[in-house]
């Protein structure tokens, strides 16, 4: 037998779940093969913490543990509910208002502002004078002074 | 399956609330225990996944100073024979590595079959699963399990 197949092989004959003349085998090259032992004997010591770790001593203190976080939880029933309430109904609720707001406020600024428009001939009467003065004042009336 | 003793025994406490409270929910069709493990094996799988959230987000700092605690550990419990005992922690950590690494449905039967004893058919039961199914991960398990303990053991980890 190989030492590659004892490698595949090594943990279900640790296990016991090989057939008889399987394990037969791989026990023969054990005993042959000092590197395949060292390696079955370091994996044999990893597997047994498995049973050390097994059945770990319960604590005293779990039933008074248990207890007291079951009462806790009873008091504590009510704020969890306003918690509750809190995070899915009123966080939700106020930041849609939020939302809202700055949409409203953001269409708003978004608007030109209203301009008064003026009729033309207003506007003519009204504005030309100060910025063509050609008009009220002719330039002969002006050289004549 | 969580690999830390306090963080068992709030899981434990948790699965005995759930269990008061909706004691009213069990059929009882299946076993009591059955029902039992299968809100042990869910509790214990979301705290795993909470866990890596967790520490996916936890910073550098943090992750060693775990880290440093798990060494002060390590060397606490090596008071009686250094050698021996710091050998063993060390394999405890490589195995609970090597079973973390395997994936999830492979690591719940290998634990339920190793940690609780329990037969293919109870496993099969509580994964609700059938029971070949339940013996073809539990082998693919083993195999992998060796596949990470002999490269570790070649590479010298130990």
């Amino acid at each position: 037998m190989e030492c590659k197949t004892i490698h595949k092989e090594l943990i279900f004959f640790l296990e016991g779940d090989l057939p008889s003349e399987k394990a037969g085998q791989i026990e023969m090259h054990l005993n042959e093969c000092s590197a395949c032992a060292a390696f079955a004997e370091e994996m044999k010591e990893t597997l047994g913490i498995l049973e050390a770790e097994k059945s770990p001593a319960v604590n005293p203190f779990f039933y008074t543990q248990l207890k007291a976080k079951l009462e806790n939880r009873e008091s504590a029933e009510p704020a969890f509910f306003k918690r509750v309430v809190l995070a899915q109904v009123l966080q939700p609720a106020l930041f849609s208002i939020l939302l809202i707001i700055g949409i409203y406020s953001g269409i708003k600024i978004g608007q030109p502002s209203p301009v008064k428009v003026f009729s033309t001939t207003q506007f003519e009467q009204e504005a030309i004078p100060y910025f063509n003065e050609m008009k009220t004042e002719s330039i002969e009336t002006f050289l004549m002074e | 399956m969580v690999h830390n003793k306090h963080d068992a025994e709030d899981i434990a406490q948790e699965v005995f609330i759930e269990v008061f409270r909706s004691i009213h929910k069990f059929r009882a069709d299946a076993k009591l225990s059955t029902w039992l493990y299968r809100i042990a094996v869910n509790r214990s799988l979301n705290f795993i996944r909470d866990n890596k959230k967790r520490k996916w987000f936890q910073s550098f700092e943090d992750s060693v100073e775990t880290k440093n605690r798990e060494l002060q550990n390590i060397a606490a419990t090596t008071s009686d024979q250094p050698g021996v005992q710091l050998e063993n922690r060390q394999r405890a950590i490589l195995l609970h590595e090597a079973i973390d690494r395997l994936p999830q449905n492979q690591k719940v039967a290998f634990t339920l079959s190793k940690y609780e004893e329990l037969s293919y058919q109870e496993i099969s039961d509580v994964m609700d699963l059938s029971v070949s199914s339940v013996e073809s991960l539990l082998h693919r398990a083993k195999k992998n399990l060796q596949k990470k303990l002999y490269t570790c053991y070649k590479k010298k980890c130990i």
